[in-house]
């Protein structure tokens, strides 16, 4: 963990509840930037209010969120959205609507009442579908999809957003196994060429261990563990956050931690 | 026009498609005003229209036709405009295809304060009849969305029986207060199922001012509108201030079921079913669907008022009984598709 | 819950159901006692046990006590129908006058009224044929919506839109032949439309038991097998008792009942909305209470809103059903926005 890199979200002290509840517990966290930082945990630990927070769905009632040392309470709608892109957890949207018309509304925080759709919107609109091989899908309507297609659609209607800090909250839940693995490259490969802060929830911990740079673990509404993969995937950690025996092997294809359960 | 025109340009070919549709539809609402001038009680040829306008001469034709016929020609299609683009707004905040100024009680709620407030308030300007239509669609979309939403969620089944209970509340007072007066019953009674005939011009003016303004923001909203057709994490991540553009949509939805309702009454499905055709022809983007809204609506409105002046002739049927028959038709129609 | 509980619960809820029907014997004694005259209530009970002295007898049977029967029968008939359609459809804003089926008997009504007068506006048949052209229109579009809705009857909100749908259709050319006709049927029409307790005979009376007991007979064989309210819809299917079939019964069953009590009343759908919400508020869980609570409770209400409008609004004739849904506004809409509902 090198901690003297300036990471470019820095989660201070936040503390989130409903009611009695609280989910989020004086939670302090520091997110390198350029990199897959991938939050886990076992059910109800906040994982994914924490990403919600980030992107300001949810307002703590203490403690702040700072993307480059600015309080995200203080950005205004659009101006967050062009600079954090979420991907919620079960999207929705008409079934009618074509590929394009959703990938289109990526676009919608940089348009202004006297800003009108212009050509670099446009451009922006098709390389986000050409970067998640939609765009030979452009005039289908969302609901004739596959569950891998519609799920790279949404990828790629965030990607068009353009943002520098990409959230995904469980993208691949719904998918089968080749789309899950395909999905996670390319969510992946954002990170390689154009050097975004990628920040994702992900249920198995085993896609987690492949696909991040950095491991988060969550309990409790706080973070009890946090550093590269191989760091943090031991059976004593890995019982104390998710109770259970495992076994812990490297992958012979990947050389990632893989977690097996007794 | 100039606008869509302008904001598609750099996009894709839809371009010259899309002028081809707004342009027959603009056509087709053309003739169909034309007619609406041609046909009634009497026929008169287009000839003698034009007389009317360029040569007026005090004879019967010439009266009917600019103090009879005009008005109508003008305000059905202003009805119609208003009545679509508001049942799209609707749909779109609702998230829900059956959502429209009928079923969400806006119509009874807009009759209702029309009634309250010149029978109990005593206002008789038309000002003051517009703006108790407009105020009362307000507060009835306010009531709808707030005990819908606060009292589980925007489900579909929760905001239409919310919507049908609100309307059903609002046509009881509103009788209660006509079973004080039934004199005015009669008259009434054809008001509030819609009816165009026998209006003063001067309602196209009122009307036009609060529609014209109801447009304005429709087309204002149009990209946040696009949004919010993805659920609410979605629409926020991408910057839309839910709580501002659905205030603004309602403040929208107000004006223009309003100014429907000062002009023609309540006239019925024609909220609930223009959205689906304008969708069905010019797709979900919401510039799109508001245009075509109001293109159809103003079409649909204006035959219907044409219709009514043969459907038992030479008796005159109300508006708003043939657009609620036809609207039933359509909406069992696209239930069976399961398109709704 | 513990024993203790348990019947804590139970009790209580006795006590509830005892103060409800003591609740309706007054409602209905005062229902008696006001009319043009007003009759002291010693008088009213010594009369109702067949003690009173002539003229009383008379007035009270003849002419006070069929009209508070009917609203009895009506009101409360219509309240069991509310019950069944929320319990089936699990959504406490369901009301029989969402199904289009008082929209149809209004359209019969009109019918009648057209069909049966010469041209002087003089009716050719008794008007006690009325009733039963309501109750025609009523079955009529009842069958309507569950033909046209088929297969998708077994959705509760598919069943609703198509209600909707015949009921504009019902409205619209309801409104179409009232304009064709003048204004005495009208304003006739209307007031049946708004929900009218009319000055009614035993005839009517004997007819809309006949017709209604049956049907609630029916209603609490029916009940046995409804699941328990707790158990979501794929919980309830899993243990065998919610079919597809069983639901369009209980959809049927309400819709019929809601015919027979409006077809001499006319449109009072809102006391069905509003007395089982009550009822189950106050009475709890056990469906054979809380039918019997709504029966009570939508009785009383059709009563009172009877007395109101006959004390209050005299010598206008306000329709009662108009009244309870004035009544019925804000204390529905407060009750919405209190709850947090869990189903859709």
């Amino acid at each position: 963990m090198d901690e003297t890199v300036k990471a470019r979200i820095t989660i201070e002290g936040v503390t989130l509840g409903y009611g009695q509840a609280v989910v989020l517990d004086a939670l302090s966290l520091p997110v390198a930037p350029g990199q897959v930082t991938v939050l886990a945990g076992p059910n109800g630990c906040g994982k994914s209010t924490l990403l919600r927070a980030i992107r300001r769905l949810h307002r703590p009632s203490t403690g702040r969120i700072l993307v480059e040392d600015i309080d995200v309470a203080k950005i205004g709608h659009k101006a967050l959205a062009r600079q954090i892109g979420l991907l919620a957890q079960s999207p929705s949207a008409p079934e009618e609507m074509t590929v394009e018309d959703l990938v289109r509304l990526g676009r919608y925080p940089h348009q202004t009442m006297f800003q009108p759709w212009n050509p670099h919107d446009t451009a922006a609109m098709d390389k986000a579908m050409e970067g998640t091989g939609v765009l030979h899908l452009r005039d289908r309507r969302i609901g004739s999809l596959s569950g891998g297609q519609l799920q790279r659609v949404w990828i790629a209607m965030v990607l068009a957003q353009e943002t520098d800090i990409i959230c995904l909250d469980e993208p691949v839940n719904h998918l089968d196994m080749a789309h899950q693995i395909e999905c996670l490259n390319l969510v992946g490969a954002l990170k390689n060429d154009h050097g975004r802060t990628v920040v994702l929830v992900l249920h198995d911990l085993n896609l987690a261990a492949r696909h991040a740079d950095v491991l988060v673990f969550l309990k409790d509404g706080k973070v009890v563990a946090r550093g590269a993969p191989e760091d943090l995937m031991t059976p004593d950690t890995i019982e104390e956050v998710f109770g259970g025996k495992t076994a812990i092997i490297t992958d012979p294809l990947h050389g990632r931690p893989l977690c097996i359960p007794r | 026009m100039h606008t869509i025109a302008a904001s598609t340009g750099a996009m894709t070919t839809r371009s010259p498609r899309d002028a081809m549709l707004y342009g027959g539809l603009a056509a087709a609402l053309a003739v169909a005003m034309a007619c609406s001038m041609m046909l009634g009680l009497k026929i008169y040829s287009p000839a003698e229209v034009w007389r009317a306008f360029t040569a007026f001469d005090g004879s019967e034709t010439s009266v009917v036709i600019v103090n009879l016929r005009l008005p109508r020609a003008i305000i059905a299609p202003m009805t119609g405009a208003g009545l679509g683009v508001s049942g799209v707004i609707i749909q779109t905040l609702a998230r829900n295809r059956i959502a429209s100024p009928d079923t969400l009680g806006l119509n009874a709620g807009a009759s209702l304060a029309v009634v309250v407030a010149s029978f109990w308030l005593g206002v008789s300007s038309l000002a003051g009849l517009s703006l108790a239509a407009a105020v009362g669609a307000l507060l009835t979309s306010l009531l709808v969305f707030g005990i819908a939403a606060g009292a589980g969620g925007l489900s579909p089944l929760r905001i239409v029986l919310v919507g049908v209970t609100m309307a059903g509340l609002g046509h009881a007072l509103v009788e209660i207060i006509l079973t004080s007066n039934e004199a005015a019953l009669e008259q009434l009674l054809f008001w509030l199922s819609g009816a165009i005939v026998d209006r003063p011009a001067s309602l196209a003016a009122n009307g036009g001012v609060m529609l014209v303004a109801g447009a304005m923001l429709a087309w204002v909203l149009a990209p946040s509108l696009d949004a919010l057709q993805a659920d609410d994490a979605t629409a926020s991540g991408l910057g839309v201030p839910l709580g501002l553009v659905r205030g603004v949509s309602f403040v929208a939805i107000a004006l223009l079921t309003g100014s429907a309702i000062t002009m023609a009454g309540p006239v019925g499905f024609v909220g609930l079913v223009i959205p689906h055709a304008a969708r069905a022809l010019a797709g979900l983007r919401h510039r799109h669907q508001i245009a075509a809204a109001a293109l159809l609506g103003a079409i649909y409105v204006t035959v219907a008022d044409i219709a009514v002046r043969y459907v038992i002739y030479p008796a005159e049927a109300p508006v708003g009984a043939v657009t609620a028959a036809v609207g039933g038709v359509v909406l069992l129609g696209l239930l069976k598709r399961r398109a709704a | 819950m513990s024993a203790i509980a348990a019947s804590h619960k139970s009790a209580r809820t006795g006590v509830v159901l005892g103060l409800l029907a003591t609740g309706f014997a007054v409602v209905v004694i005062l229902a008696v006692a006001l009319g043009s005259t007003w009759m002291p209530i010693a008088d009213v009970a010594r009369t109702l046990a067949g003690l009173g002295e002539r003229t009383q007898t008379i007035i009270v049977f003849n002419l006070r006590m069929p009209r508070v029967a009917l609203a009895i029968l009506a009101g409360g008939s219509i309240a069991v129908a509310g019950f069944l359609l929320q319990r089936v459809t699990r959504n406490e804003l369901a009301s029989p006058s969402v199904l289009g089926v008082i929209d149809g008997a209004a359209l019969g009504v009109v019918v009648f009224l057209m069909l049966f007068s010469n041209e002087s506006n003089v009716l050719v048949v008794p008007i006690a044929y009325q009733p039963a052209a309501s109750a025609i229109g009523a079955v009529l579009a009842i069958a309507t919506v569950f033909i046209l809705a088929g297969r998708q009857a077994v959705s509760a909100i598919r069943l609703l839109l198509f209600g909707i749908a015949v009921a504009a259709v019902a409205k619209a050319i309801t409104t179409i032949m009232m304009i064709v006709g003048p204004i005495y049927r009208t304003s006739q029409a209307t007031r049946w439309m708004a929900g009218a307790v009319n000055e009614a005979s035993w005839g009517e009376i004997q007819i809309t038991g006949l017709a209604l007991i049956p049907l609630l007979v029916l209603t609490l064989i029916a009940l046995r097998h409804l699941p328990p309210a707790d158990l979501d819809e794929t919980s309830s299917r899993s243990v065998g008792l919610n079919t597809p079939v069983f639901r369009v019964v209980i959809f049927g069953l309400a819709a019929l009942i809601t015919a027979a009590a409006v077809a001499f009343v006319g449109g009072v759908g809102f006391v069905g909305l509003m007395a089982p919400h009550l009822a189950r508020l106050l009475l709890g869980r056990n469906v054979y209470i809380v039918m019997a609570g709504s029966f009570l409770l939508g009785a009383m209400m059709l009563v009172s809103a009877d007395i109101i409008v006959r004390v209050l609004f005299a010598p206008l004739e306000v329709p009662a059903g108009t009244v309870t849904a004035v009544i019925g506004t804000p204390y529905f809409l407060f009750l919405l926005m209190r709850r947090r509902s869990s189903d859709g």
